[in-house]
């Protein structure tokens, strides 16, 4: 099933989804679950203690929470299906399939969220005295649909990497309780309480004018992010336990990619340095140091979010060839129709290039097979550039390199198409990088209209 | 297996169901989008009239109109999930179509309604703050919070066509003509129902007193107006005679219309009599399935046709690739085996299709080739030039750089090789010695012949390092002497190197140890 196509232009697609994603993950575990956890937690020591500092610090970034997370939250994880319907719209309809139901279920599960976080939030004043305790729980009743949320969620992004028996029974459990659901819920958590806490330490030391109530509340808050830390650690190690080998073995050029490729230990160094400078700042916070923390809370989170972005780099990156393992390709080719259109052809087969083409040429030939099985990863002449790819590459080299991509580079998806067609796009590729072609319009390969 | 093999054609539920589950999730959406772009409106409109018109009355109900902004948008975003995943999965092929031919358009729905939540969250609580930066954030938010439906309504418009979807195509992805039309009065009816249940639920929820309710009344009269003139235009531009079902969803609702007017301007000069709760919900309420409904029909309509061509397009496709499944879930398994940390696997896989499996150069794709994969067993070189080559490759021929594998896997792979070939060493003593004579002969020769590609020291020339390929750098990089003989002797294909096979043998032999002897390291 074939969809007109549409590339970002610069950034590429994976990087355009990459990026809303990450932003997306930051706020949702870290503000949504973590900080969330963390207001009531506050909420609960005001209540305990009858402390006005605690109540009114638990109250004030609830707010700033809210704002964030129904604002830049909302629209970023909604962003990332937006955006995969229109780059990927095989991949993400296919996936919804299957997901169907878990996702019905997320429907839910997220109206509930935004219902309990807005009584939350809006009866926090009115629920006060005899009434607290029910305001707690409503804030208790949250957290525990904001998980439910994540256990909801945490199946579907394992499966992309460890699909399990799925290829085979196309079952949904299967496809859901696969190999890393569990330790990548319980990474998913360390991450989300690891942020919450180094969020609730900004807000409080950039906000709070109270001193004692600062010293506090940073220990409590340096305790969490410290265990949390522990915990993301050992389930970060977990997880990389049950990820295929075939896959992980590329976790390190995932980072590095290929401009620090050939330098690994760089690798290992900064994230040893990430590690430590975490637990440095931990470590601080548990000894109330204020100041350090006002100096230093701002790297930290980047430095935590910098590690957010790396494991979800890895994961997308790492599943290589697969959208889905065992079913379908990056590009949206499936498995068993590469064989088929290496033997009759893609082109042929393809509604919107017959439909379209202005005439049959190889250079918009040569586009249309580019664009259904590479644009998916690379674009022309920005991220990931298919003209610095094949730079300096002969043409016959091309061609052959092109019927090879699966065998020489691991995690690319083969070519599927007619020798004919390997040919032609080799030609078109090789005329690419040494400027004698140049496409009109890069986010459109369906060549445009017969009548112009 | 099923006989869709395509799993995007699959159902999970039969039609009618997932139809009807579409249904009340839309309608529970779009009713809080409704109150979301009717809070946004008013809530500037009162704004506008508070700082410009010299009204208080008119910016204490504008700040009290802009507090429910939170909830509502957060609601409308939520509520989305499920019309959306259910619209996806029901009429996969029109809506994404329609998706993929705006995809730009689509795409900025992110951007824009990030920018208009922030932008108003913050205006909520600064309505009543200076009016020029009520007046700009007024703007900054509402501009974007207002395009998003016509976005919304774009997509579900030209899905809906799909006679349209070469023409847009033909016209550079854009509307035109009756379609063109067609969405602007879809759009403004949308933002005319949002005037409607905006103006609704602050009359009961927001009005302060009585003033309040009788403006918001004419705001709800206006809009109701409004709407009546709309449908009666967007119904005459329906392409096909709408199927009996559709009117009667229709007839009903307009009735509903007509009732809801008549009860608005029966109540609209008494302060005594304001509208009831208890009759303007099931009105309203009554209306909104109506309407929505009627637009579900003949959306189903439109849709049906194509996802049932596309459907049998499928199974004929479906039957085509079914051939192939067993052998591609074996080679799936069979590379989920294949782990790319060694040598050995990295040669087999990533070399050998080339330079062959005895690394002889003579790999199946070896013929293909106008310069020739290089015999890599022959190869005698250093560990830094073997990396340096994989990790640039050779311009001009085949070879490619292979950074994407990282250090470790380029080392293992050096290691490999050595622990087979012996690559990395000196080339090693000739056969056969070669006099002093002959040597100087050959020093001649190559000083005559050979420099002015491959340079005197052997590194080649600032000129000949442009050539692709450029000639290998023989300080660094050798052949078994065998080779070297074999390729002075019939030159590289492909490449600028001439065979010197009318050279005495002697003479090419004594060039092997010339070049040889350029070793450094």
């Amino acid at each position: 099933m074939e969809f007109p196509i549409f590339q970002v232009p610069y950034l590429g697609n994976g990087m355009t989804i990459g990026l809303d994603a990450v932003l997306h993950v930051i706020i949702s575990h870290g503000l949504a679950i973590g900080a969330v956890a963390m207001v009531v937690s506050a909420e609960y020591m005001g209540h305990r203690r009858s402390s006005v500092a605690w109540e009114g610090f638990a109250r004030d970034f609830l707010g700033f929470i809210i704002v964030l997370t129904t604002s830049v939250g909302a629209m970023t994880g909604v962003g990332i299906w937006l955006i995969t319907s229109a780059l990927a719209p095989r991949g993400i309809g296919s996936l919804l399939r299957v997901f169907f139901w878990p996702w019905f279920i997320e429907w839910g599960v997220f109206t509930a969220e935004v219902i309990i976080v807005l009584i939350y939030y809006y009866t926090w004043q009115r629920w006060a005295g005899e009434r607290k305790k029910q305001h707690l729980l409503l804030g208790v009743g949250y957290v525990a649909v904001a998980l439910c949320s994540a256990l909801l969620i945490t199946g579907i992004l394992g499966f992309m990497l460890t699909p399990d028996g799925w290829p085979w029974d196309k079952s949904l459990w299967s496809a859901f309780f696969n190999p890393s659901y569990l330790p990548q819920l319980v990474l998913r958590l360390g991450i989300a309480f690891m942020l919450g806490a180094l969020f609730s330490i900004g807000y409080l030391v950039f906000t709070r004018r109270d001193r004692d109530f600062r010293r506090e509340a940073l220990a409590f808050f340096g305790k969490v992010a410290l265990v949390s830390l522990a915990v993301t650690l050992l389930a970060a190690v977990w997880y990389f336990t049950v990820v295929p080998s075939a896959f992980k073995t590329h976790s390190l050029y995932a980072v590095m990619t290929s401009r620090l490729s050939q330098q690994p230990d760089l690798f290992w160094q900064i994230n040893l340095g990430g590690v430590v400078a975490l637990l440095i700042f931990c470590l601080l916070a548990l000894g109330r140091s204020v100041i350090s923390a006002r100096l230093l809370v701002v790297p930290a989170l980047v430095v935590a979010m910098l590690f957010v972005a790396q494991f979800e780099r890895i994961r997308e990156f790492i599943r290589g060839p697969y959208l889905m393992p065992g079913y379908m390709y990056a590009n949206q080719v499936l498995l068993e129709e590469t064989p088929l259109f290496i033997k009759e052809g893609m082109l042929p087969r393809s509604y919107w290039y017959n439909a379209t083409a202005a005439k049959a040429d190889p250079v918009s030939q040569g586009a249309y097979l580019f664009a259904q099985n590479c644009a998916g990863c690379h674009t022309i002449g920005g991220i990931n550039s298919i003209v610095d790819r094949v730079q300096g590459r002969s043409a016959d080299g091309i061609y052959v390199i092109i019927g090879h991509t699966q065998e020489m580079v691991p995690f690319m998806p083969p070519f599927s198409g007619t020798d004919q067609e390997r040919r032609t796009m080799a030609d078109f590729l090789f005329r690419l990088a040494d400027g004698s072609i140049k496409p009109g319009v890069p986010s459109r390969f369906t060549p445009l209209s017969k009548g112009r | 297996m099923n006989i869709l093999f395509d799993i995007l054609l699959q159902r999970p539920l039969p039609d009618p169901w997932l139809q009807g589950l579409l249904f009340v999730a839309f309608t529970l959406h779009l009713l809080f989008v409704l109150f979301t772009l009717g809070t946004a409106m008013l809530a500037f409109s009162y704004m506008l009239r508070g700082h410009w018109g010299g009204s208080p009355r008119a910016l204490r109900l504008a700040v009290r109109i802009a507090g429910a902004f939170m909830s509502h948008k957060s609601l409308a975003v939520v509520l989305g999930v499920a019309p959306l995943l259910l619209i996806q999965v029901t009429y996969t092929i029109p809506f994404f179509t329609g998706v993929t031919l705006f995809a730009p358009y689509w795409l900025a729905v992110i951007g824009l309604l990030i920018v208009a939540f922030l932008v108003f969250d913050l205006l909520a609580h600064r309505l009543d703050g200076h009016p020029i930066s009520s007046l700009l954030l007024g703007i900054i938010g509402l501009l974007p919070l207002l395009a998003v439906p016509g976005i919304f309504v774009l997509v579900l418009s030209v899905s809906e066509h799909p006679g349209n979807w070469l023409p847009i195509i033909d016209q550079g992805y854009r509307l035109h003509g009756p379609l063109l039309i067609h969405w602007l009065l879809r759009y403004l009816h949308v933002l005319g129902a949002a005037l409607v249940f905006g103006a609704a639920f602050h009359y009961f929820f927001a009005a302060g007193d009585n003033e309040d309710r009788r403006s918001l009344l004419r705001w709800l009269t206006a809009g109701t107006l409004l709407q009546i003139l709309l449908g009666i235009m967007l119904y005459g531009l329906l392409p096909i005679r709408p199927a009996m079902m559709v009117n009667l969803c229709l007839f009903a609702g307009a009735a509903g219309c007509v009732l809801f007017l008549w009860y608005l301007f029966s109540r609209g000069g008494s302060t005594d009599a304001p509208l009831s709760l208890h009759t303007t919900v099931p009105l309203a309420l009554f209306i909104l399935v109506a309407m929505l409904l009627t637009r579900q029909l003949i959306q189903d309509r439109a849709y049906l046709p194509v996802t049932a061509a596309l459907t049998e397009k499928s199974k004929i496709h479906g039957r085509e690739i079914g051939a192939f499944t067993q052998e591609s879930l074996e080679r799936y398994q069979t590379k989920l085996g294949v782990v790319y940390d060694n040598g050995e696997t990295i040669y087999a896989q990533a070399c050998a299709f080339c330079h062959g499996e005895l690394a002889d150069g003579a790999g199946p794709e070896a013929k293909n080739l106008a310069v020739p994969p290089e015999n890599v067993a022959a190869v005698r070189t250093t560990a830094p030039y073997l990396h340096q080559i994989l990790t640039r490759g050779v311009p001009g021929s085949a070879m490619p750089y292979f950074t994407f594998l990282d250090r470790h896997k380029l080392d293992s792979l050096t290691d490999y090789l050595n622990g087979r070939y012996q690559t990395i060493c000196k080339p090693g003593a000739l056969p056969k010695a070669v006099s002093v004579e002959t040597l100087n002969q050959a020093k001649e020769v190559y000083t005559q012949t050979c420099t002015p590609c491959h340079g005197q020291d052997g590194r080649g020339t600032e000129q000949s390092r442009g050539y692709r390929p450029p000639p290998p750098d023989f300080t660094s990089y050798s052949l078994t002497p065998q080779r070297s003989f074999e390729v002075i002797s019939n030159g590289y294909p492909g490449t600028l190197m001439p065979g010197f096979g009318d050279l005495p043998e002697a003479v090419r032999w004594g060039l092997v140890q010339v070049v040889n002897g350029k070793r450094t390291p």
